[in-house]
């Protein structure tokens, strides 16, 4: 958006890479609360506590990467002086506009890490309270510190993403599904996304990159549901057939008596 | 219970009993649970008492199964 006049203008800019990073993170954050809405319907049929925390960690994900869109946007303002037969062009960030990127980016923090500490706590199966307190204590730390650090953010992200894709790759050797092959080939991508995060300091393209796997990571995941929903499509069609041919039968018996 | 009722049209109490390895008496109360929330339904065909599922039942088994295999991929 920009509001033109000879002396001042007025740029929102929507993330980097002319908002690609933003538009990624939509449609992660569509992802993300698909599969929360899912895990807590779940939890809603058998009430069990580790779907409705594996939908609050989705959930959360999903909200962090709401602040990480805030946070990409970019509200500046260009004043031109002139001066003699000079014009000077300054760009310059409003004040408020700088405060809200700095919070949202620590909240985007904050949430993406406690979202992935609660999927690490489901699947290591860790239910007891002082050790959830301590890793919820370690967590604080880590965001305190990665808010000047952002290597700090990004390994212990990619250390909480190790975990995980380790017991994701254990589980599809138990199971040998297409699911869990899913499951565990997004969370791999995902972890490949942060090494990039890393790295990105030295080149943006690998930032760029990054988003693109997370994003890939997230897809493996929707279509792990969707292979979920048309298995419940097939199984309603073969219930229709198997209901129509009963209630034949029991037609052509009563047609005979 | 359920998914012997899926697999067959009708069935009687004793083949449920069997294949839910359960005795005559204990077999009781989760019938009549099944039947309070209309997943299965009674009938009688020829003075004999016969189960079979409902559509209710197969859409709650069709949704167990998602579950089953939602929970797996996850490894939870």
């Amino acid at each position: 958006m920009i509001i033109d006049d000879k002396y001042m203008a007025l740029t929102l800019g929507f993330g980097n890479f002319y908002g690609i990073d933003s538009l990624v993170e939509f449609l992660i954050i569509l992802v993300s609360f698909f599969i929360s809405y899912y895990s807590y319907k779940i939890y809603k049929i058998i009430d069990e506590k580790n779907y409705k925390f594996l939908s609050l960690g989705f959930l959360l994900i999903g909200v962090s990467f709401i602040f990480k869109i805030l946070s990409n946007l970019t509200i500046m303002y260009r004043v031109a002086i002139e001066r003699a037969n000079f014009i000077y062009v300054i760009w310059t960030q409003f004040q408020y506009a700088e405060m809200i990127q700095f919070f949202s980016f620590i909240f985007f923090k904050t949430f993406h890490l406690i979202g992935f500490l609660i999927l690490f706590l489901i699947v290591s199966k860790t239910d007891k309270k002082e050790k959830v307190l301590l890793f919820l204590y370690l967590s604080i730390i880590v965001v305190l510190f990665s808010i000047y650090f952002n290597f700090v953010f990004h390994m212990t992200l990619i250390f909480l993403i190790m975990s995980l894709t380790m017991h994701f790759y254990e589980n599809y050797k138990k199971i040998k599904s297409k699911n869990s092959l899913l499951v565990f080939t997004a969370f791999l991508i995902m972890l490949l996304s942060h090494v990039l995060f890393v790295i990105s300091d030295f080149n943006p393209l690998f930032y760029l990159v990054g988003e693109m796997g997370l994003l890939v990571g997230f897809l493996c995941l929707l279509t792990n549901q969707i292979y979920l929903r048309n298995k419940q499509k097939n199984g309603n069609k073969k219930n229709q057939v198997r209901d129509n041919k009963r209630y034949a039968a029991g037609f052509a018996k009563k047609q005979k008596s | 219970m359920l998914q012997v009722l899926q697999r067959n049209r009708k069935v009687k109490i004793t083949h449920l009993i069997y294949k839910a390895n359960l005795s005559n008496n204990s077999i009781k109360p989760y019938v009549e649970d099944l039947l309070k929330k209309n997943l299965i339904e009674q009938f009688f065909d020829e003075e004999q008492r016969y189960f079979r599922i409902t559509t209710k039942g197969n859409d709650f088994l069709s949704e167990y199964s998602k579950i089953k295999i939602f929970s797996e991929s996850y490894g939870l």
